[in-house]
């Protein structure tokens, strides 16, 4: 079965045509959806910034990472969920869709710069956990904020492109 | 007389200038929900603090130092993207159930944001001192949780009522 295929035979499904054809479902998966991904927004951030060498640069990466990415993580999964109900809705059409295509490319090089935070560069965080972080955590950090607004930019813009 | 107030302000150059940018207005929204995601977390990360639910070892003071600087300079940007977004659509704004609500629902966001503040300001343990002050810290912590929470919700129905 191809992409499109899969995606026409899951939105032939019972949820997806209740999401699709109820006035108040969708928009309510949406407003959930919006919450979630802001605290992932506001918490990854708060990382970035730091990572970048911008903002909170008195305490450790560490620290914040304790704090936040708990945050992250379950708003993730929130987020995740809900956007998978909105997109089984109308699957045929987000697939086709540029915006939806570029977010979600978005999402696997943030997921991607993630993977190489945590198991390649963060090895060595004892070395950089305080004060200026080097050029190639500042990468990392610029990366994941430069996705993530990116993101939330091309999510916006599925709204206006699949009516 | 709103209404009239929308059509005028739909027919200025400005409006119909932002109108006839197809991008306008999804770019507009981008920077506002990347504002809000900025508003929520660190109105987020106080109130759990308040609420003794957080994992940061930091002072409510300290924590308060770095975070309402970002809130403040936030909500500023909020207001100048909504005011956008509102001269470009103005009657989907002002005529709008969910917009007023939400309108009410941040000058009272922005109030107990700044008496919380102003609290820490006189002391850094000003709302840890005494059962009544306690108590009306864990207020305000939970009333900015649900004002979020709602703020965000109208904000999204906008769009659908």
């Amino acid at each position: 079965m191809s992409i499109r295929e899969t995606c026409e035979w899951l939105q032939s499904l019972d949820f997806p045509r209740e999401i699709r054809e109820s006035t108040w479902l969708f928009p309510t998966i949406e407003t959930v959806h919006v919450l979630a991904l802001v605290v992932v927004v506001g918490s990854i951030s708060m990382i970035d910034l730091r990572l970048l060498g911008f903002a909170n640069r008195e305490r450790s990466v560490t620290d914040l990472t304790a704090e936040a990415l708990p945050w992250t993580w379950s708003a993730y999964a929130v987020a995740a969920i809900a956007g998978l109900l909105m997109f089984s809705s109308k699957a045929a059409t987000y697939y086709e869709n540029l915006p939806f295509r570029l977010k979600m490319l978005c999402m696997a090089i943030a997921g991607i710069n993630m993977v190489v935070f945590h198991a390649v560069i963060a090895r060595k965080q004892s070395d950089w956990d305080f004060g200026r972080p080097p050029a190639h955590v500042k990468l990392v950090g610029g990366v994941s904020l430069a996705m993530w607004i990116a993101i939330v930019a091309a999510g916006r813009w599925v709204g206006f492109t699949t009516v | 007389m709103i209404s009239e107030f929308c059509d005028w302000l739909a027919s200025t150059p400005l409006s119909q200038l932002f109108q006839d940018l197809q991008w306008f207005v999804p770019l507009v929204q981008t920077v506002h929900i990347l504002s809000i995601a900025v508003v929520v977390f660190a109105i987020g990360m106080l109130a759990f603090r308040q609420l003794g639910l957080s994992a940061n070892r930091q002072s409510l003071s300290a924590m308060a130092q770095y975070f309402l600087p970002w809130v403040w300079s936030a909500l500023a940007v909020l207001l100048c993207t909504g005011i956008l977004l509102t001269i470009t659509e103005p009657a989907r704004e002002l005529l709008n159930d969910a917009f007023r609500v939400k309108m009410v629902m941040v000058a009272i966001l922005a109030v107990i944001t700044r008496v919380l503040q102003l609290g820490l300001k006189r002391d850094p343990t000003f709302w840890t001192s005494g059962d009544v002050r306690l108590l009306a810290g864990r207020s305000i912590a939970v009333t900015s949780l649900v004002l979020i929470v709602c703020i965000v919700t109208a904000g999204r129905w906008i769009a659908y009522i």
